[in-house]
């Protein structure tokens, strides 16, 4: 293809017509899908021949096809962007101002995407010039848009103005902008440049624009040209609040404020919110609050308002819409762009905002009703929006009196009756399409989460006004009701896609947490209501029992445990959760325990749970799915209530006073379920259903699986209830049960191993080492037993095959995991001599079973969860054993594994197999790492070199054995080839010397997949890559210039490899970074990797480069390229030692030289 | 319970039985199942309820590990299955024969010429060229239900 370069000063006419007109056929063979490759590498030409510019200009100002423009425009802007360095300053002001220009002058006649493409590319390219341009420059370029905004030529121009205007701050913005090859620095100038000096003066201009028409629109009748002016110049006032405000300048002296006023200022955004807050600075007070702006924007939608029935004009029209968006947004306003004066001023504006959103939500119920009679729903939802945002920036308290001015009645009430109008809506239309009101509801439950959530970190609940609570507690009612009715209807329809389930649990979770916090606020109304509505359950099912069809009451039940269970406890993401504070510090009240609404609902619950253990109430009430939400309500509850802590202390809050007054409730709250009161009969009801879940209910694995992770493993993790437990009967009946009943053998593998981790567990609960050692041999001590005894057998090879055989020996191995992964201090020993019991055991199985390859993953899960959990803890004799004990099985997996082809005649199961073998390796891999590790983390007495043991020794035979059975094809599995290169960079870094010891096949290898990596997609691989071969390369530098050889003959190339591998990675390195696509971030560590590659291979670096100025025809670029390529190596006073100090040098001198370089070099 | 202390013994003899019952929820994913009389290799498991207050149930899919066809299942979970007994045994093959029947050498000295190549051609011209090479091959034969076929192929390098 001829390129369309300019071809020097005398371009002449006949050139760029043939240009042009090429082009356009291009165009429009796109559009009609004739050869559209050709078509598109004929565009592709245009943007990447040299200087293009008078063709482009050209085709734009005289091509009749609209997308042959559209290419053109794109053309300047690839090719200005990429020759930026080496255009003139007067060739950069000149692109500018002929893509302003343009977009003025055809205003009215330009399609819409082309016009937007042309100021797109002016704003990009002003960018690009933002720190080169003179303040006077970039003044000039203002001057004519601001003329233009002004109106002087006319409607479109002005639109045009504001338009380009858009792009510009959307170019600024970091969210938006295009990267252009450059640092992040310089973005982050341009943003802070244009935030201080333009950014305000902008919106200005925006707003004149928008006043200016603004007449013109409220008197006419039908829709004017002006409309479009408007809404754009709203669109841009949107945009810039949405801006992220930085250099608020008096934000640390505004501090004090936070303190005293009642309006929140910049610690609310700490706050839980997806509502973006607006805090441009104080700055900004006359621009956006002084001047009645707000009033002008409230006045513009209520005149529009009055318009929707008119032709032009509708509840969704783009000026309506966009009117609304700016008021949402206005309702974020914070920060110190209000006056400390204890937030009067915020207050008013809030106020202003909300008596003009009133209109939108107010009376709810009618509202609700025209909705649902076909009106847009878009008003509502935007009246929503702007509640939620305006409670983000108040306390509930400032927020309910907002409306006590103009109403009788304050903002929450509005809230409820809002809430409860649109849960009505739901309750009747039930269906599974998402509608208005599910999304009403859902940002009305965000906006009653913001003004709930605990804000002060230490746990204060907020308080609400009576008035609000009262309001809260009917919410509640009404939410509880519907919910309990939609669980009713659902019973109906079980075709539950189990995708959409899932989702569908989370998203139930996050609702179900709001709920709570509504209730919380009304606790002495709310919590009473839960056991009445759950007393009336349970009296309903036993009425009906026999007679009719219990389903819908249970799935009530189900609905009210997960709500009930959501009120009365925190989830504890992996802490203890309190009792939350609200729950504490109410019922002040009560003195007798057995009255407290609390332990009443929690009993009651309690007591219906326990009749679960009857068979026949079991068999016709408790379906597993009740039992699940038994199982959940119960691990939740007692990680909260059962035994606390805090029983005989409680912790002291900053409210003194209040707490005096609640103390005797509370004390009588935590102290009825703690340990010397009703704790251990609880207790014991709770392993005993639990027991009876796991035998009596065959089959149902998530009932069991609920039980084992859920309830069983929570009870475990606090040291005073194991205490309890191993004191208990029932505890030693469940794990007698579980080493002998045969109904345990049947429950599924995960379930299998956290049952044996949870026993061991509880062993801390004994009161010294010795015994808990002795508890857990106990515990294991069959298992082991039937492992050496089937081993031992000499028919073991058809035996081990019969399928009964393989299921006990998986299930045993699973629960040895399970075992190994429990490991603590106090039972290591135990667990440590379980393991070396079965060693020898472990290397036959692996042997008979290396066809059955879910048996030999179990086997090495095991033995890495086993070596993981004992490594550190070895003495250095152990160590060795067990060192000696991994490297034969590591050596017998890959016996069997190399030079092994299955195959199978399903391309399912052949996938499966690699998959296999892909969980293999992978635990391999991290046995390995487990093994690494004893080098830094260490708690044996003696050094483990006592017993002559080197654990680069280790890694290097561990490599020799594992890396052949690594393929370039199973790297493609993203975990597998994440843990081979953290665990090659790890060695390279730690021991490169074993690599030197590496024999040349097992040594090309490493540096295969080492090649591989580099070009890998994910940018941490590649940065594990850089990191390995850093660390390679200033390991041989290093020997190199100690007089030693390094990493010898495999430097230097041998055999098929002439070249050495430093020459080959500096070759590809430079190769990536020069000519291939890779992420920014990378530079820094590609810069780390190439110094010492480039000190390593001097000679042929020097070489490398004379070649890439060779290769360059232009001599300009080539005196370029030579002077960036020179500076990369000498500038900044690099010196050819690696310390810190030089590395960093030279990670700044490589992002010059890219930034100077690599735009030509890419398209040349 | 101390009946139930020898339970991890196979009840059954070795080999005489081709399958063995085992309960549906315990059969995991890359296990074996016998589905519409067939050997099956279980390449998923997912489980539903009967019904939303029902018992759960498991939904099988297995690939015949002979004829690689897909197959089906549904079963409650507390219900058992068929699980066949397969058996993979190693041989070292010795000669293949015109008619395209392999002789193996069995572990006590004698041979087994009952079986033919595979049908697989990657199997098959892995087989003939590792022959004809001189390679010492060792074949994996995998048994159930009374079927056997040639399912693997290891070199183990001429000595």
């Amino acid at each position: 293809m001829q390129g369309f370069s300019d071809g020097g000063a005398g371009a002449d006419l006949a050139l760029l017509q043939s240009t042009m007109h090429t082009i356009e056929v291009a165009c429009s063979s796109i559009q009609m899908h004739i050869n559209p490759t050709a078509a598109e590498a004929t565009i592709l030409s245009l943007s990447q021949s040299p200087q293009p510019y008078k063709a482009c200009q050209y085709i734009l100002e005289n091509s009749q096809v609209a997308n042959a423009r559209f290419q053109a425009a794109a053309a300047i802007q690839d090719a200005a962007i990429r020759e930026w360095g080496f255009l003139s300053i007067e060739d950069r002001r000149s692109l500018i101002s002929f893509c302003l220009c343009f977009v003025m002058q055809h205003a009215s006649l330009l399609e819409g995407y082309v016009q937007a493409k042309v100021s797109s590319v002016a704003a990009q390219l002003m960018k690009r010039g933002w720190l080169d341009f003179t303040a006077a420059e970039k003044e000039a370029f203002f001057y004519q848009v601001n003329q233009a905004i002004l109106g002087a030529h006319g409607v479109d121009v002005q639109f045009i103005g504001v338009h380009f205007l858009e792009s510009l701050v959307s170019e600024f913005s970091p969210s938006t902008s295009s990267a252009m090859g450059l640092p992040r620095e310089f973005h982050e100038q341009c943003r802070t440049s244009l935030e201080l000096n333009y950014l305000k003066t902008f919106y200005c201009w925006a707003r004149d624009a928008a006043l200016s028409v603004t007449n013109k629109i409220i008197e006419s009748d039908a829709a004017i040209p002006e409309v479009k002016v408007c809404t754009a110049a709203l669109c841009l006032m949107l945009l810039i609040l949405n801006w992220e405000f930085r250099h608020d300048a008096n934000s640390m002296k505004a501090g004090i404020n936070v303190f005293s006023a009642g309006v929140r200022h910049d610690n609310a955004s700490s706050k839980r919110s997806e509502c973006v807050l607006v805090q441009p600075g104080p700055a900004w007070c006359d621009a956006l609050i002084s001047n009645g702006h707000v009033g002008w924007l409230l006045g513009l939608y209520a005149a529009l308002r009055q318009k929707f029935s008119r032709e032009g004009y509708w509840l969704d029209c783009p000026i309506a819409v966009s009117a609304r968006k700016l008021i949402v947004q206005f309702c974020s306003l914070t920060g110190t762009i209000f006056p400390s004066d204890n937030g009067k001023m915020q207050e008013n504006h809030l106020l202003q905002l909300l008596s003009g959103i009133l209109q939108w939500i107010d009376p709810p119920g009618a509202v609700s009703k025209a909705i649902e009679e076909g009106k847009s729903e878009s008003e509502m939802l935007d009246g929503c929006r702007a509640l939620l945002s305006i409670a983000t920036v108040t306390t509930p308290f400032v927020f309910d009196q907002l409306l006590k001015s103009i109403r009788p009645f304050g903002t929450l009430t509005l809230l409820s009756t809002l809430m409860c109008e649109v849960v009505k809506v739901l309750m009747t239309n039930n269906t599974d399409e998402e509608t208005w009101s599910w999304e009403a509801r859902d940002i009305l439950l965000d906006t009653w989460t913001i003004l709930l959530v605990p804000m002060d970190g230490n746990g204060g609940d907020a308080l609400l006004p009576p008035e609000g609570k009262h309001a809260a507690a009917n919410l509640f009612s009404m939410i509880v009701e519907s919910e309990l009715k939609v669980a009713s209807a659902s019973v109906a329809n079980d075709d539950v896609d189990s995708d959409y389930l899932q989702a569908s649990i989370s998203a139930m979770d996050e609702r179900l947490s709001s709920y709570a916090l509504i209730a919380r606020a009304a606790v002495d109304v709310t919590i009473p209501l839960l056991t009445g509505l759950f007393s009336e359950c349970v009296a309903q099912l036993h009425q009906g029992r026999g007679i009719m069809d219990p389903t819908e009451t249970l799935e009530e039940l189900y609905s009210l445990l997960l709500i009930t269970g959501h009120v009365l406890a925190d989830e504890g993401d992996g802490e203890t959760p309190l009792v939350p504070t609200a729950i504490q510090t109410h019922f002040a009240d009560i003195v007798e325990a057995e009255n407290h609404p609390v332990v009443i609902l929690s009993g009651s619950i309690i007591r219906f749970a326990e009749q679960s253990m009857d068979q026949e109430m079991r068999v016709t009430v408790f379906s597993p799915r009740l039992m699940e939400a038994v199982i959940w309500f119960l691990a939740r509850w007692s990680h909260t209530y059962l035994m606390p802590l805090e029983e005989a202390n409680c912790h002291l809050s900053h409210d003194y006073e209040h707490q005096r007054q609640s103390i005797h409730s509370r004390k009588a709250l935590l102290s009825f379920f703690g340990e010397h009161n009703q704790g251990q009969i609880v207790l014991n009801i709770i392993v005993h259903i639990s027991m009876m879940t796991l035998m009596s209910y065959p089959g149902e694995k998530d009932l069991q699986g609920l039980t084992c992770h859920h309830l069983l493993h929570t009870l475990v993790r606090r040291k005073n209830i194991c205490h309890r437990l191993v004191s208990m009967d029932s505890w030693r009946d469940l794990a007698n049960a579980f080493t002998n009943e045969k109904s345990f053998f049947l429950l599924s593998s995960a379930n299998q191993r956290s049952l044996a981790q949870t026993l061991v567990l509880s062993a801390s609960g004994l009161r010294n080492s010795e015994a808990s050692n002795r508890y857990v041999r106990g515990l294991m001590v069959h298992m082991t037993t039937y492992l050496v005894e089937l081993s031992n057998k000499n028919d073991l090879k058809s035996v081990s095959q019969q399928p009964d055989i393989i299921m006990s020996v998986s299930c045993l191995l699973e629960r040895l995991r399970g075992a190994a992964s429990a490991a603590e201090p106090r039972t290591q020993r135990s667990i440590y001599e379980m393991g070396i019991s079965v060693m020898n055991p472990v290397l036959i199985l692996l042997e008979v079973y290396k066809h059955e390859s879910a048996v030999v993953y179990l086997l090495l899960k095991f033995i890495v969860d086993w070596v993981d959990g004992q490594i550190s803890y070895l003495e250095a004799q152990e160590t060795a054993s067990v060192i000696d004990f991994c490297m034969r099985l590591l050596q017998l997996y890959s016996s069997q594994n190399i030079g092994k082809i299955s195959v199978s005649l399903s391309s399912t199961l052949l996938s499966e197999a690699k998959t296999e073998k892909y969980k293999d390796l992978r635990a391999l891999l991290q046995l390995l790492s487990s093994l690494c590790s004893k080098d830094l983390v260490d708690f044996s007495s003696d050094s483990i070199e006592v017993a002559g043991t080197n654990i680069s020794q280790v890694v290097y035979f561990g490599l020799h054995i594992v890396t052949p059975l690594i393929s370039l094809e199973l790297l493609k599995y993203p975990k597998l080839c994440h843990d081979y290169f953290s665990l090659l960079s790890h060695i390279l870094e730690v021991y490169p010397e074993t690599l030197a010891q590496l024999n040349s096949e097992a040594f090309a290898h490493i540096l295969g997949t080492l090649d591989f990596g580099l070009h890998h997609q994910d940018a941490e691989v590649v940065n594990m890559c850089l990191g390995a071969l850093r660390a390679l390369a200033s390991y041989h530098y290093r020997e190199m210039c100690a007089g030693k050889t390094g990493l010898g003959s495999h430097a230097a190339g041998q055999g098929n490899l002439p070249e050495g591998i430093f020459s080959r990675f500096l070759r590809s390195l430079l190769q990536l970074l020069l000519f291939e696509d890779y992420s920014p971030d990378l530079v820094g560590a590609a810069a780390d990797a190439l110094l010492p590659l480039i000190l390593c291979e001097q000679g042929l670096y020097q070489r490398l480069g004379n070649e890439l100025i060779e290769r360059q025809a232009n001599s300009t670029l080539k005196s370029r390229l030579a002077n960036a390529l020179h500076s990369l190596t000498s500038s900044n006073h690099l010196s050819s030692t690696l310390d810190r100090v030089n590395y960093q040098r030279f990670r700044k001198n490589l992002n010059s030289f890219l930034i100077e370089v690599r735009g030509f070099l890419r398209t040349m | 319970m101390s009946d139930e202390e020898h339970h991890f013994e196979s009840k059954a003899d070795a080999g005489a039985s081709k399958t063995y019952p085992q309960q549906a929820g315990t059969i995991r994913k890359n296990g074996y199942i016998v589905i519409k009389n067939r050997p099956c290799k279980v390449v998923e498991v997912s489980t539903s309820k009967t019904g939303k207050h029902g018992h759960a149930k498991c939904h099988f899919v297995g690939i015949d590990i002979f004829t690689a066809k897909k197959l089906e299942d549904i079963v409650p979970s507390s219900h058992n299955c068929d699980v066949p007994h397969v058996n993979r045994t190693d041989y070292q093959l010795i000669d293949i024969s015109e008619d395209g029947f392999v002789s193996l050498l069995t572990e006590s000295g004698g041979t087994k010429d009952d079986l033919r190549l595979p049908t697989d051609d990657n199997l098959l011209t892995q087989i003939k060229d590792g022959f004809a090479e001189g390679k010492d091959l060792v074949v994996s034969v995998m048994s159930a239900m009374g079927e056997e076929q040639i399912c693997a192929l290891k070199d183990i390098g001429p000595k």
